[in-house]
């Protein structure tokens, strides 16, 4: 058996610090430029997305972990109620979670990539471990194990670990098999190997005896165009030394290849053993039982929901108390309580249930893991609920219109095709996403100019035009005609509109399709663009021992087309095997231009181009090779129409490369999206910086930025939509900025948001609600320093110099981002017993240019900004000043009769000092008119008096959108009225009151600065 | 008063020492003394500081009292009207209620987790050994855009929903000056439970010698948003009226 030994240690990554290439320019990380600004997570979380494994903690019932296909780890303390991702900043595509049965709390292992291999699954990175409850992360090594099946601890010393190692799916790797720590992870034994070809796909310990393992090998093998389960090389594995020596347990075992097995061993009864066997024959496959420890095997089963695509479901979980009731992952997921004779469905959920877990403390609950988020179960399996907060949603392609707020548009892995708003009142709730699409959704265009949706699903098997206003829907996808002959559509199919032609529309099957009628009338306008390898089109033999020709493996295919912005007869094509093809004349002749791309290996798949904005002649064109196991990221630009390609990644880019975003301003500033996050580079792609605030190492398909937000909109593999919101200032950024104290960016001007509308809260409890984007003024400045020491202020004034606010400033080193909900300070409130809620309203400055003056130490900075008001606001500028004088009025009155109330109370202090009961008495009786001096806040408040009535007013008016109206000025009359007669009354008792001593009364300035 | 100018360039200068070696305890060590040093800090015996926050235009005003054997309370001033908030008076933990503005007790739970931060005046680090807490360093780390130090600091175990937990936080101490300028915990309880919540720190400013953030903004890590606390003065050693950590009668709300 091949030893081989890993090592590893925090000391190493410390002393590998990234060497940067830094000529004479300023070199600065990513993290000390990116500052404030930060990834918004929109979701959706209502379809959720695809879980690998699921794991329980071995003594508190209330913890809970998800291992997602795609989206992180994620970790519930409340019984599966709601769920933290603990997990962000690493590979997200997750295999194994495991914990420390001796120190559950500490220690977790995270095995990454995920292990039901899917076309369109992501790939890992390694192992990662805890030892403190997740806050903080090592990697322990296992860089190319690409899948980790699972991760055992024996559970009588923590120091020995076994890990199975599945392994390269897209080919050969002898990082693979069952390898196992006698140092809690520092250095690693390989116990099990077989070939470059077959890894452990299940790994289980006898619950009793750690020596006692069972490991299930799978000869496997994915290409872009096929795919192929089972050999002779798979086989089930039993040791009982701890992993020393193995021996095959095949004793009723199906004759000939095996393909994926599952394992399961009972946890209260350790003869009683559970495989699911893939075999040649199909009477064969199905489940087997053992009830003596392996030595013999019984087929019980092989109904449709045990030998379903086994390379996707072929989980077993016992029940933690019962040998005979038997769990089994699959399209819909199987339960029986025979031990196996017969089995019934789990309750209704989403479809292609991938993992099942018991509670430690009562087996009526159930967590279950399927392709559409996490589900739990009260009643022992029977009816099923989602988990409603995991935003894991896996999208393939995203896509903006020019709404406001804008919409988002997108395609999910078998969750349909969906739109939602970038901004909702309360936030984005599962509510406001509406579905345009079913089965598995792709691509998804709004019409430039109608509201009408394209969608569709896989292979172009549908293709939907859809009419929202209308509710009308068609199917439109180009249909094979004499002319045709087959079309190929990739699983994925390209579609592009045209910013020249509103009602033009393309597809692509291995030709252009170009449509001018929103897709009733098709043109083929070019030759076959891809390689047509007929060898790659074999996919009816797809699937090894169990046939899966699902269409997922569709190649020879046409995957990205892009119409020049700049000239409609300036089209790019790019294909699944390698081709970039452009034509200059609308399709009359084409150029394939792969063979001027120099250092990219010959068929990698081209995922996407990106014609600029700025010159017809320029485009970027991302490959991505992972499905020839070539996992480098490859980017280049042309600016002849390919005649050149020059290479834009930088050595610190890690991932396979999926998508590129060009600027609409700075032609230097793209943003690159990996396998592994999110890449921005503002030199043409000379250096590459990963954004990380707020943004997971998670797959990013697609990119799209919003022209007139500048918001960048991401749609993940995983963790849903995710938005960095307004990058301009990404676009300043140059030598000049960076070598200044203190730069502030240049603001656009500001609109006055007046809009306010309701929200029902009703559900957020336990539901994800994404963030929205603030309507507030945001002052933006680059630090070159970050200010930890003397003070930092920030002063808004008008442009005389007034006083009206002063705000937090950011004191991070790079861009700091500080927002202004552009109000004053809320009014000085009279004392009284309870308070006035009116009085908390802060008021809105009216338009105009201000200027914020920062002052740091000694120095000081000036910016200045606009603030306008909504052109839509029906308000004229007389109403406008009607309503901000009024407003001010009222504002100042409060502030006034808070003085009166204060004066007042000096002076009932001091006459009850002297204890005169008269004037005690006559002080008190004006005061009682004026505030409230008795009940509280909630249930036993009081009547209002002045204080309350005129701070109501002060607040209703400057809380409305609208001019003061008849009504309210007339209430405003009797409030004014009232104010003067509690005036007179008060100078004369001011006049009548005769202390003994003077009093030391604060003036008005100092009381309102107190 | 020394300048801070002065002061900043002290600390740069043993900056560029070497740093590669550092250790949990050098790191404090070199924090202390930065800050004005270890007896200065141990020897007082309280704080007052005055504060406001500007949650967007809503002006708060606070006043922040601690004392050496843990008693503490906030005083929120609205409209005039004194709300006391975290008020500890060495055994019960207690809080005005908003709606009624009385006094009411917080659960058995949360005052006894309190108590164990008793000891913690004026810096969980004094002393850490002597009071069986347990710190790490665990590297390097950038924060605010600056490289800091991350340390793990363990205190005394705390209850949470029944469960003993321990109480874990990571400071992030400016690999310039040795003074943390983050701190992150988890949030153990309530809604929020399971998210990372950061305290950044800035704005030291010298107090009779010793060098205090006069700035702390609350928020959750990676999220944007949070209101600083700006803290207008501090006062060492104030004097306090006692009686104002007492647990009120339920009439004592009555009579205000």
């Amino acid at each position: 058996m091949k030893k081989t030994s890993i090592i590893i240690g925090m000391a190493m990554v410390l002393l590998l610090p990234m060497v940067l290439s830094s000529q004479t320019k300023t070199t600065i990380k990513g993290k000390e430029l990116f500052g404030d600004i930060s990834a918004r997570h929109i979701g959706p979380a209502l379809m959720s997305g695809r879980i690998n494994d699921m794991e329980i903690h071995p003594t508190n019932n209330r913890i809970i972990y998800a291992g997602t296909a795609g989206g992180g780890v994620w970790k519930s303390n409340n019984a599966g109620t709601t769920f933290n991702s603990i997990f962000d900043d690493y590979c997200q595509s997750i295999g194994a979670v495991a914990l420390d049965p001796n120190n559950p709390d500490n220690v977790i292992y995270v095995g990454t990539g995920e292990t039901w291999p899917r076309n369109s699954v992501s790939i890992g990175d390694g192992l990662y471990k805890s030892v403190d409850g997740g806050s903080n992360w090592i990697k322990l090594g296992f860089e190319k194990s690409e899948r980790i099946a699972n991760i055992i601890v024996n559970p009588k010393n923590s120091n020995e670990v076994y890990v199975g190692v599945l392994g390269a799916l897209w080919g050969d790797s002898d990082v693979r098999g069952v390898y196992k720590s006698n140092d809690a992870g520092a250095t690693w034994e390989k116990l099990l190997y077989i070939d470059q070809k077959t890894g452990c796909a299940d790994l289980a310990m006898d619950p009793n005896d750690p020596n006692i393992l069972y490991a299930s090998m799978w000869e496997f093998r994915r290409t872009g165009w096929s795919f192929e389960s089972g050999g002779n090389s798979s086989a089930l594995y039993k040791s009982t030394d701890g992993g020393g020596t193995w021996n095959k347990i095949h004793n009723g075992f199906p004759e000939g290849k095996l393909g994926r097995l599952a394992i399961a061993v009972a946890p209260s009864n350790s003869e009683v053993l559970y495989t699911v066997i893939e075999a040649e024959k199909d009477e064969k496959k199905g489940l087997y039982r053992s009830n003596d420890a392996g030595n013999s095997w019984e087929q019980l089963n092989n109904d449709f929901g045990i030998t379903v695509r086994p390379f996707y479901f072929s989980r077993i979980v016992v029940d933690p108390r019962d040998e005979n009731v038997v769990v089994k992952g699959g399209l819909s997921g199987s339960i029986s309580r025979d031990g196996g004779k017969t089995f019934k469905n789990l309750g209704n959920m989403h479809s292609d249930i991938h993992d099942i877990v018991f509670s430690i403390k009562d087996s009526d609950v159930m967590y279950v893991g399927t392709d559409g988020g996490v589900y739990r179960s009260w009643n022992g399996g029977t009816t099923m609920e989602i988990v409603e907060d995991l935003p894991l949603s896996q999208f393939y392609h995203v896509s903006v219109d020019d709404a406001t707020p804008y919409n988002v548009y997108g395609g999910l892995q078998d969750n349909g095709s969906w739109y939602g708003p970038s901004s909702s009142i309360g936030g984005i709730e599962a509510r406001d996403w509406n579905s345009v699409g079913a089965g598995d959704g792709f691509r998804v265009l709004k019409h430039p100019t109608k509201n009408i949706i394209y969608s569709e699903m896989q292979g172009a098997t549908n293709v939907w035009r859809y009419d929202v206003d209308k509710n009308l829907t068609k199917t439109i996808e180009p249909l094979v005609t004499k002319e045709t002959g087959k079309l190929r559509f990739n699983w994925n199919p390209p579609m592009a509109l045209s910013s020249a032609q509103p009602n033009r529309f393309y597809m692509g099957s291995q030709f252009v399709h170009k449509s001018e009628d929103m897709g009733d009338t098709w043109e083929i306008i070019s030759p076959d663009l891809t390689t047509n390898d007929p060898a790659k089109q074999e996919q009816e033999n797809s699937g090894g021992l169990s046939k899966d020709n699902s269409g997922a493996e569709n190649h020879t295919t046409i995957f990205t087309i892009a119409e020049s912005t700049l000239d409609e007869n300036v089209i790019w094509v790019g294909t699944d095997d390698g081709n970039v093809q452009v034509t200059q004349d609308g399709g009359k002749s084409w150029t394939n231009t792969i063979d001027n791309i120099v250092g990219l290996p010959k068929n990698t798949w081209c995922y996407h181009i990106e014609a600029s904005t700025f010159d017809k002649g320029t485009a970027y064109a991302v490959f991505d090779g992972h499905t020839m196991n070539d996992m480098n990221p490859y980017a280049y630009k042309t600016t002849d129409f390919g005649k050149t390609w020059k290479n834009i990644i930088s050595d610190n880019v890690v991932g396979i490369t999926r998508n590129i975003q060009e600027d609409y301003v700075n032609p230097d500033l793209l943003f690159l999206g990996t396998e592994f996050g999110l890449y921005i580079t503002m030199d043409g792609g000379d250096s590459w910086h990963k954004f990380t605030n707020n943004m997971p190492s998670v797959a990013v398909h697609f990119i799209d930025l919003q022209k007139a937000t500048n918001d960048l909109v991401m749609g993940t593999h995983g963790r849903g939509i995710i938005i960095i919101d307004d990058i301009s200032p990404l676009r300043e950024i140059n030598e000049t900025v960076l070598s200044k104290n203190v730069h502030f960016f240049s603001n656009k001007p500001t609109v006055i948001n007046e809009e306010s509308g309701f929200s029902g809260s009703f559900g957020k409890e336990t539901q994800f609600v994404g963030a929205n984007k603030t309507k507030n003024l945001q002052l933006k400045y680059y630090l070159k320093k970050r200010h930890t020491f003397g003070k930092m202020r920030m002063v808004i004034q008008d442009m005389d110099g007034n006083y009206v606010n002063e705000i937090g400033p950011g004191k991070s080193k790079g861009i700091n981002i500080v927002n202004w909900n552009y109000t004053r300070k809320q009014p000085k409130i009279a004392k009284g017993k309870t308070f006035s809620f009116g009085g908390f309203t802060s008021p809105q400055v009216p338009e105009g240019t201000y200027k914020v003056i920062l002052t740091k130490g000694k120095e000081t900075y000036e910016h200045t900004f606009d603030l306008v008001y909504d052109e839509d606001s029906p308000l004229t500028a007389t109403d406008r000043t009607l309503k901000n004088e009024t407003t001010m009025q009222l504002y100042d009155m409060t502030q006034e009769l808070a003085y009166l109330v204060y004066e007042l109370d000096e002076m009932i202090l001091k006459a009850e000092s002297n204890k005169n009961a008269k004037t005690i008495s006559k002080l008190n009786a004006l005061k009682e008119t004026l505030v409230i001096t008795t009940g509280d806040n909630y249930a036993g408040s009081a009547e209002p008096q002045l204080r309350e009535k005129m701070a109501d007013l002060y607040s209703k008016l400057a809380t409305s959108y609208d001019k003061p109206s008849k009504t309210e000025l007339e209430s405003l009359y009797v409030i004014l009225k009232r104010f003067e007669d509690a005036k007179t009354n008060f100078s004369k008792l001011k006049k009548k009151f005769k202390p003994s001593e003077e009093l030391t009364i604060k003036t008005y300035e100092e009381f309102l600065g107190s | 008063m020394k300048s801070l100018k002065l002061c900043v360039a002290v600390l740069m200068l043993a900056f560029v020492l070497p740093t590669q070696a550092q250790s949990a305890d050098d790191i404090l060590e070199n924090y202390f003394e930065n800050i004005g040093g270890l007896e200065k800090l141990k020897a007082i015996k309280g704080m007052k500081m005055i504060a406001k926050v500007n949650q967007q235009g809503l002006e708060i005003p606070l006043e922040i009292i601690q004392l050496s054997d843990g008693r503490q309370m906030t005083l929120i001033n609205f409209q005039g009207k004194e709300i006391k908030q975290g008020v500890f008076d060495g055994e019960t933990l207690w809080s005005h209620n908003f709606m009624t503005m009385k006094a009411e007790k917080s659960d058995a739970e949360a005052t006894s987790n309190f108590k164990l931060n008793a000891n913690d005046f004026p810096d969980s680090f004094i002393d850490y050994k002597e009071k069986g807490y347990v710190v790490e360093l665990l590297g390097t780390e950038t924060i605010d855009g600056a490289e800091t130090y991350k340390i793990k600091l363990i205190k005394e175990p705390v209850m949470v929903d029944g469960e003993e937990e321990d109480d874990i936080s990571f400071y992030f101490f400016d690999t310039e000056n040795f003074v943390p300028i983050a701190i992150q915990t988890e949030v153990k309880s309530g809604q929020a439970k399971g998210t990372i919540q950061e305290v950044t720190l800035s704005d030291y400013q010298e107090v009779d010698g010793l060098y205090f953030p006069f700035s702390m903004t609350q928020g959750v890590k990676g999220q944007p948003g949070g209101s600083p606390i700006t803290i207008e003065s501090i006062e060492l050693n104030p004097d306090i009226d006692e009686s104002a950590f007492a647990f009120p009668d339920e009439m004592e709300g009555e009579k205000e």
